[in-house]
């Protein structure tokens, strides 16, 4: 069993350097010492991005190992580059956490975002359920204590509360579904699951493991109508904290389920010949988030709520990806993910730039960004027009990749695809007007007149805007890994 | 009925009681007692499963639910600080009244 343990180590460097990382963060800042608040803040997040490059380093080292430790982790391509983009949203995290906030305890946020992404991580990798369930739960007890970091607003306490209410229900329907799951076929392995599924054949009391499981995917996805949690979360936060819920998160969620869906439980899928399986259900919630979504978002005033939203309608268009990974593989929904994580990031980005010289909640507050920052103003449009699609940003080629995909697929999700091109139309209306105040309006009067980007913060959000360019431009760069 | 079919009659039984205390509660403390009961919901199907199963000496749906009650327990931890939290700001777990954050 020795050599097995050294396999397993090796295989989980990337997670390792995370967790010593954190470690060493709450170390460096556990004496006292008389640091202002913002060097402690420069200097925990500047660890946290040595540990999360020395992650990435060591993902290229480990490479495409396929099943480790008997099959309970697998190191694929699939795992590879989500690993990969878990920790370079991770990176964008913390270059903004870095350049915007003003928390009292910089070292702990970072740790915890640390701990949080060592969870995505072995999401993307857990081929097990209970290391499936282990790996969402470090994740997702990360993410409630980061929604409540900020112990001086109200608000976030609020989101933190709430969001740990919706996900620990959440969390036991899932576990709930993996305990039918374990019972109608003996096992939690997931190829050993498929083998026993593929002899049995679909069951009532498998409907019900299904409909559970979904429900927690769903949360986690933020679709309708698991989606109470999203706005105020996406509110209250702190924008680190939001950005990371909104990207990285999501991208962990969907390759998690991915593998659960299509993997393990792709023999009662049902969908084409009529037979009840879990299409029709996510086809359902597909349905639900992109409508809900995408009306909802009309009516906000809110900066972060409109994201919110656009996040449920977003939401809905990645299930329609989960729907066709199934025919035409994972790369379209895993590069609308990422794509789609980088300028969640990058929005979330210029909000907490704006935040720390001005309130940022209504939509009116944006006015002026132009004159008072140019460079805020131009990322901005970058990530806005990136997720209304609009070419020739990643926000259009993921769209353009998912929908044709399942328009591909099948019947069902033919029509939704035709819907949910439709809606973005709808949706262009809403990004624009988190554009107009942006780039047209002036500024109004009492505010300040310039806003000073740090460093940091800048080089981020440049970095990011380049991103999205760049692979809008060239899909290949990232489609070619897979 | 065999004892399977009770202890799963027991679990879902647990597991709606569970549900309807984190629906229909106001007070924060009580839904994370509903969340708590259908976490154990779970943990009496997998117990379950793992004894009248066709592989007892596995082991497997013990295993796990060691590790759920642990993560049963860490939630608890940090829902709990999150109560306190807001309790600090507005002076009460009620839910219905913790709604600062609207469209």
């Amino acid at each position: 069993m020795n050599f097995a343990y050294a396999e397993l180590l090796s295989a989980l460097r990337p997670e390792l350097s995370l967790v010593v990382g954190a470690l060493l963060v709450l170390a460096v800042d556990l004496p006292k010492t008389k640091r202002s608040l913002e060097r402690r803040t420069h200097i925990a997040c500047g660890m946290g991005a040595a540990a999360l490059l020395a992650a990435l380093v060591s993902l290229l080292g480990v490479g495409n190992l396929g099943n480790i430790w008997g099959g309970v982790l697998v190191l694929d391509t699939l795992a590879l580059v989500a690993r990969g983009g878990v920790f370079g949203l991770g990176l964008l995290t913390l270059g903004i956490t870095a350049g915007t906030t003003r928390l009292r305890n910089p070292a702990e946020f970072v740790a915890v975002i640390l701990f949080a992404i060592t969870g995505f991580a072995l999401m993307a990798a857990a081929q097990q359920l209970l290391l499936a369930f282990l790996a969402l739960e470090l994740a997702s007890l990360s993410l409630y204590v980061l929604a409540g970091f900020d112990k001086t607003r109200a608000e976030s306490a609020e989101a933190g509360l709430k969001y740990f209410l919706f996900g620990g229900v959440s969390a036991a329907f899932m576990l709930f579904g993996f305990s039918l799951i374990y019972g109608l076929t003996g096992s939690i392995e997931l190829p050993e699951i498929a083998r026993q599924l593929a002899l049995s054949g679909p069951s009532p009391l498998l409907l019900v493991a299904l409909v559970l499981v979904l429900v927690g995917f769903g949360f986690k996805a933020a679709a309708a109508p698991f989606h109470l949690w999203a706005p105020d979360v996406y509110q209250g936060a702190p924008a680190p904290a939001a950005a990371l819920i909104a990207s990285a998160s999501k991208l962990a969620g969907f390759t998690l389920f991915l593998r659960l869906l299509w993997p393990g439980l792709g023999g009662v899928a049902g969908g084409g010949n009529g037979m009840a399986g879990w299409i029709t259900v996510v086809v359902w919630l597909a349905l639900a988030s992109l409508l809900l979504g995408n009306f909802v978002a009309l009516a906000q005033s809110k900066v972060r709520r409109v994201l919110a939203y656009s996040a449920i309608a977003h939401a809905g268009a990645l299930l329609l990806g989960v729907i066709a990974a199934g025919w035409a593989g994972v790369a379209p929904l895993l590069y609308y993910v990422m794509t789609y994580g980088v300028a969640t990031v990058g929005a979330f980005g210029v909000i907490a730039a704006v935040e720390r010289h001005q309130p940022c909640v209504n939509l009116a507050d944006l006015a002026g960004l132009r004159t008072k920052s140019p460079l805020l103003a131009g990322c901005l449009m970058v990530f806005v027009l990136s997720l209304a699609g609009i070419p020739p940003l990643a926000g259009f080629v993921g769209k353009f990749l998912v929908f044709s995909s399942a328009l591909q697929a099948g019947c069902m999700t033919g029509w939704l695809a035709l819907l949910a091109i439709l809606l973005s139309a709808v949706a262009l209306y809403y990004y624009l007007q988190i554009l107009k105040p942006a780039l047209v309006l002036p500024a109004q009067p009492d505010t300040a007149t310039r806003i000073p980007v740090h460093p940091v913060a800048a080089i981020t959000l440049v970095f990011a805007a380049g991103l999205i360019l760049l692979l809008g431009l060239w899909p290949s760069l990232l489609l070619g890994l897979f | 009925m065999s004892p399977l079919q009770l202890c799963l009659l027991l679990s879902s039984l647990l597991f709606c009681v569970g549900l309807v205390a984190a629906m229909a509660r106001s007070n924060a403390i009580l839904v994370l007692l509903g969340v708590e009961l259908m976490l154990n919901a779970a943990n009496i199907n997998f117990i379950a499963f793992w004894r009248y199963g066709p592989n007892p000496e596995a082991g497997t749906g013990v295993l796990f639910v060691l590790f759920s009650i642990a993560v049963a327990a860490a939630e608890a931890a940090v829902g709990l600080a999150l109560v306190i939290a807001v309790y600090r700001h507005q002076k009460t777990i009620r839910l219905a009244s913790i709604n600062r954050l609207k469209g």
